[in-house]
């Protein structure tokens, strides 16, 4: 009886974090079709200067939309890697420490990318 | 296409990366699944590779000017071409998966998968067009 529960448990985890990358991955077509089209597609030659640059992100709601671009982008890479890793069939043990080390990565990619998005912020003003 | 949920089948390969490459099957499903994990890996080492080159910002401009003019290469602007592609059937591909997933369209998957890369193909030619052009 009890493994049955955890087992429902685990689907149950396993479902919603697959809703999640289907979720994130649905916003990241938004997310991430718009900073193409900003950053990319209406400036010349493709990639903006650094005086562009800064002029861009001297916005704060530029910032908050490039920060939870950061955050979904990472968020679903991370469920990818996670998804890809557990097809090769690890032990428990393993899924384990899978789960840890894509955290820890996905916070300091996550932690990284605010950091240069508020320093830049920062530079700009 | 029977591969939407594949962390949950209950008959896994032996050998489950090296079943991605298997071609003496021919279903498309299976080619559609092997190449939405790897532009899925791809775009994963380009978000990490993007913060890098981001990080020159913070050297000023000097180091970020003399980036956009060899990312203005024609072999910089291919490579971007090539991340596009990837965008576009990862992103494609990947509504799919989540609508027949949920339970929407299992039916017509596979006229849903072709719609969805006649779009694709439309919006890559578009990008590569803007990519080369603008």
């Amino acid at each position: 009886m009890q493994n049955a529960t955890a087992n429902q448990r685990k689907t149950g985890a396993a479902g919603g974090l697959w809703l999640l990358q289907v979720i994130s991955g649905a916003l990241l077509i938004a997310v991430l079709g718009l900073h193409m089209f900003v950053h990319h597609f209406v400036v010349e030659g493709g990639l903006r200067d650094f005086q562009d640059v800064l002029a861009y992100v001297a916005s704060p709601l530029v910032v908050a939309v490039e920060l939870v671009f950061l955050i979904v982008v990472t968020t679903h890479a991370m469920l990818g890697l996670r998804a890809i890793l557990l097809d090769l069939g690890p032990s428990p043990k393993v899924e384990q420490a899978i789960n840890i080390i894509l955290t820890v990565i996905g916070m300091g990619t996550a932690g990284y990318g605010i950091y240069l998005a508020l320093a830049l912020h920062a530079l700009a003003r | 296409m029977q591969d939407v949920h594949s962390t949950q089948d209950s008959a896994r390969p032996k050998r489950p990366l090296l079943a991605w490459f298997d071609v003496r099957s021919s279903r498309v499903g299976g080619w559609a699944f092997a190449l939405n994990r790897l532009t899925g890996l791809g775009l994963v080492l380009y978000l990490f590779l993007h913060l890098v080159i981001l990080s020159l910002l913070l050297r000023g401009e000097a180091g970020w000017d003399a980036f956009i003019r060899l990312a203005r290469s024609p072999l910089f602007l291919t490579l971007d071409a090539v991340l596009i592609f990837g965008i576009i059937y990862h992103g494609l591909n990947g509504i799919r998966v989540g609508m027949v997933g949920m339970g929407y369209g299992v039916r017509l998957q596979r006229a849903l998968f072709w719609s969805l890369m006649a779009v694709g193909l439309a919006l890559l030619a578009a990008s590569v067009w803007l990519v080369f052009t603008v």
